[in-house]
């Protein structure tokens, strides 16, 4: 991966953004000074290509964009090692669960990010049918994502073992599940949620 | 017959590892005149010391020897045990087996053959130590501080204020030094000019300090107690019993572009002239190579402006001499200017931060005379190029310094804390400015110097990179920095308005010369040695002469003034009495075959040998012979050297006894 040379100046340093996280994560980026304890004892630090140090720093940077292509935060498992053994009180978990935030209001910039998108058709899925139908959930995860043939033969394995339902079932309680999902995006729109 | 004591030291492990001390005892023990040897673990310390005095009362001992560490290290240590226990001090020698033995070698059993012969060597010459006694000088109570910048000030004031006289020497036309240029001070942030110049003017009005300007010491003499300072007063060409320090003469001087060196150059003076509006004395200066009147022969202006005639351009350098107990040396730092390649310097040049050719590349220095209310922009950051306010400020540190192959190895110490101060200072003068510093490592430890520095990223918004500038250029009206973010492992590009390097410091300019004429050691940086890193920090080797400040070495401003007051300390202690006893290595004449040729007064560094006549009982001159003053006597051994007819002996170091160490081998 060809490196980007970053150029720095009041315009590309989005202070806004980070000002936005800091809110968001109730912590500030600024405190950290780059220890690198939090990568230190990350679990999934080996897989990402920014890891949880350098996440910080870009943010100190107000490089948030470089941030969200990556998929850093999507491979962030929410174990919270970094924000508990950090020196500075850096809420690190939290500033990834921010983070993943923004990159979903944002349709997230990330071409990575399946996980988002598996966790948007799950959402939509629980939201039509009221439970999940696993079988339109990987269909569509199979075309959105570009991936045609991905687990395919995993397919009438669990079929076979009746853990994939060839047909959808819906809730009963259709109605009750609308109300939550509409009320959590309403509080979302005035702010009370995240 | 002598009864020679021998004592072997581990030292730890630091002499036993390499050396059998054992077997070195044994082998010793058979030695003819030795009646007693030992090993210890640790002989300098209280049981060790116990064990040799309870040795010399037992074994009766004549005579003793130290197997161990340098006599530079201990040999005073051992005398005054060997003194406790009723020998005379000069009985006893100290054989050095862990520098000249166990620290450089590494085959034990050569090492402990070397140290066989090494302590066989001084056993044969403790045998022909004969008993001195020690020579009593009196002592002059008066100290002489060299350099008047926060160190020399603290140290003047706490020597006068104890009641000594002190002579105050400064090169410059005014006191203040360096700090009196700063604007505020970390980590508190108090202004630089309201906590010195109240300290000047008390240097000023104290009856007790005698203040010399635009001095400089010409020539130093004599010793511990008794120097005596010959100070070039440099004609001021302005009579500073008559000047009322009015400033009518600068404002009617016709010459007014004159770079003023206090303002770092930037800011403009006349040429009579007192470098800052605060100077201590207020008494102007002429400079005489800008002055029209030195120059053309015409002007005058400031002779005739003047009312009470204080001008007066026949002034002449003229010498004073001035005798002292003690000197303090606190002649401070220089910035480096990395501008160009010094001449004859190992120290290379950094073209590539364009300094001194790109006008808004500037030193920390100048920032601090920008960003000082009573510099030359009265307090506002403005470029030196256009004047215009910089919004994107870059500073870099490490400039110059922790670059071994650029010349200078060490950290200057306070560019880390200054740069974070920098950045607050902007910060709180240009609101919507943005300033960046590229670090290395911040190196902040000190009393509340951390949280200062956190401080500056976290409340005053700096951003800090890790990772050097590999270049500035100028491009428009920006200076293009040219860095790398090593946290992100990225390269780095800022378009600055201004840029401000952190230049290493530097011992002041003639440091050497100054060092050669007191006799004191410098390292190759040209800062002043201490006698001992951590046990002697403040005190030269040369006795009777103290440092202060960052001529040691880089220094901050609280562990500036400490030291200072640590040498004032160590001068108070030397004038606590009247009288010094010194070590009795003088040389000595003998008269009878002294033919009287002088060869050795030639040679004598310290002006010790005198001509001394010598008459019968009727009052007939017999002939003259050369004496030693013992007092003045600094036991270097030259003329024992240099006499050809072998007639003077330096005591504790006689030809008999050298020739005594190269029979044992």
């Amino acid at each position: 991966m060809k490196k980007k040379k970053m150029v720095i100046s009041q315009e590309t340093m989005d202070v806004d953004f980070v000002r936005k996280v800091e809110a968001l994560a109730d912590t500030s980026v600024r405190r950290c000074f780059q220890c690198g304890k939090c990568s230190a004892g990350c679990p999934m630090a080996t897989f990402m290509e920014h890891p949880p140090n350098r996440v910080v720093r870009l943010l100190q940077l107000g490089q948030w964009r470089r941030v969200l292509e990556g998929r850093s935060i999507w491979y962030c498992a929410s174990c919270e090692t970094c924000s508990t053994r950090c020196p500075n009180k850096v809420q690190l978990a939290s500033i990834m669960d921010a983070l993943r935030k923004l990159s979903w209001d944002a349709e997230g910039p990330s071409k990575e990010s399946y996980v988002q998108l598996a966790n948007k058709l799950f959402l939509q899925n629980i939201r039509t049918y009221g439970r999940q139908y696993e079988m339109r959930l990987a269909a569509v995860f199979n075309v959105k994502s570009g991936q045609f043939l991905k687990d395919l033969m995993l397919g009438p394995k669990l079929i076979a073992k009746g853990k994939l339902k060839m047909f959808h079932s819906k809730n009963k309680n259709l109605s009750e599940i609308e109300k939550i999902f509409s009320r959590i995006e309403e509080m979302r729109k005035k702010g009370e949620a995240l | 017959m002598s009864r020679i004591g021998v004592f072997i030291c581990h030292c730890g492990e630091n002499i036993s590892r390499t050396v059998d001390v054992e077997r070195v005892a044994a082998e010793i023990g058979k030695h003819p005149g030795v009646a007693f040897s030992t090993d210890y673990k640790y002989m300098c310390s209280d049981p060790g010391q116990t064990l040799l005095k309870k040795a010399i009362q037992e074994q009766k001992l004549t005579h003793v020897v130290v197997a161990a560490c340098s006599p530079r290290m201990h040999e005073k240590t051992f005398r005054k045990a060997v003194e406790a226990a009723g020998l005379n001090p000069f009985l006893c020698e100290m054989a050095n087996i862990r520098e000249h033995c166990s620290w450089v070698h590494e085959n034990m059993e050569e090492a402990t053959v070397k140290a066989i012969d090494i302590v066989g060597m001084m056993v044969e010459r403790v045998k022909k130590n004969r008993v001195l006694p020690t020579i009593t000088v009196p002592v002059t109570k008066r100290a002489l501080v060299i350099g008047g910048g926060i160190a020399g000030i603290q140290a003047a004031l706490d020597i006068a204020d104890c009641g000594h006289e002190v002579i105050l020497v400064e090169r410059e036309p005014s006191i203040g030094g360096h700090m009196a240029q700063l604007s505020e001070t970390f980590p508190t942030l108090d202004c630089s000019q309201c906590i010195m110049t109240p300290k000047m003017v008390d240097v000023a009005n104290h009856p007790k300090i005698k203040l010399y300007t635009h001095s400089e010491i010409e020539l130093v003499e004599g010793y511990i107690g008794n120097f005596q300072v010959t100070i070039k007063k440099k004609a001021r060409s302005v009579d500073e019993d008559k000047c009322t320090g009015c400033g009518v003469c600068m404002t009617k001087c016709p010459q007014k572009k004159i770079p003023n060196k206090f303002d770092q150059n930037i800011g403009m003076r006349t040429a009579i002239y007192v470098p800052f509006p605060q100077a201590v004395p207020n008494t102007p200066v002429i400079d005489r190579d800008n002055c029209t009147w030195f120059k053309t022969g015409k002007c005058s202006v400031c002779q005739k402006v003047c009312g009470p005639g204080a001008v007066d351009f026949e002034q002449q350098d003229c010498l004073v001499v001035e005798a002292v107990g003690a000197i303090v040396v606190a002649t401070g730092f220089d910035l480096y200017s990395i501008a160009e390649k010094p001449k004859g310097s190992p120290i290379k040049g950094y073209g590539e931060f364009g300094h001194g050719k790109i006008p808004d590349v500037i030193d920390g220095m100048t920032f601090e005379r920008l960003a000082s209310a009573s510099g030359p922009t009265g307090g506002k950051i403005l470029r030196p190029s256009d004047g215009k306010e910089p919004k994107q400020i870059v500073f870099i540190q490490c400039i110059g310094s922790r670059a071994r192959e650029k010349g200078i190895s060490y950290c200057s110490k306070v560019c880390c804390m200054y740069t974070a101060k920098h950045t607050m200072l902007y910060h709180h003068k240009v609101h919507d400015g943005q300033a960046y510093v590229f670090f290395m490592d911040a190196r902040t430890p000190g009393k509340s110097y951390d949280e200062f520095w956190r401080r500056s990223i976290e409340e005053e918004e700096a951003v800090y990179i890790r990772g050097m500038v590999s270049r500035l250029y100028q491009k428009g009206d920006k200076i293009v920095v040219m860095g790398s973010d090593i946290a992100v492992g990225v390269q780095v590009e800022i378009e600055a308005d201004m840029v401000v390097l952190a230049t290493a410091i530097q011992p002041q300019k003639g440091a050497d010369t100054l060092a050669q004429k007191l006799g004191i050691s410098y390292d190759k940086y040209h800062f002043y040695s201490e006698a001992h890193a951590k046990l002697r920090p403040v005190e030269c080797a040369t006795a009777g002469i103290y440092l202060a400040g960052a001529c040691q070495g880089p220094k901050d401003i609280p562990e500036t003034v400490s030291q200072a007051s640590a040498a004032a300390a160590k001068v108070m202690t030397l004038f606590s009495r009247d009288k010094l006893e010194r070590e009795p290595i003088v040389a000595r004449v003998r008269e009878a075959g002294c033919v009287g040729c002088f060869a050795c007064k030639k040679v004598c560094a310290y002006g010790a040998v005198e001509e001394k006549e010598i008459r019968d009982r009727q009052g007939n001159l017999i002939k003259v012979v050369a004496y030693v003053n013992p007092g003045v006597c600094a036991g270097c051994g030259t003329c024992q050297a240099t006499c050809p007819s072998k007639c003077v002996e330096l005591d504790g170091y006689t030809d008999e006894q050298i020739i005594a160490m190269i029979e044992a081998l």
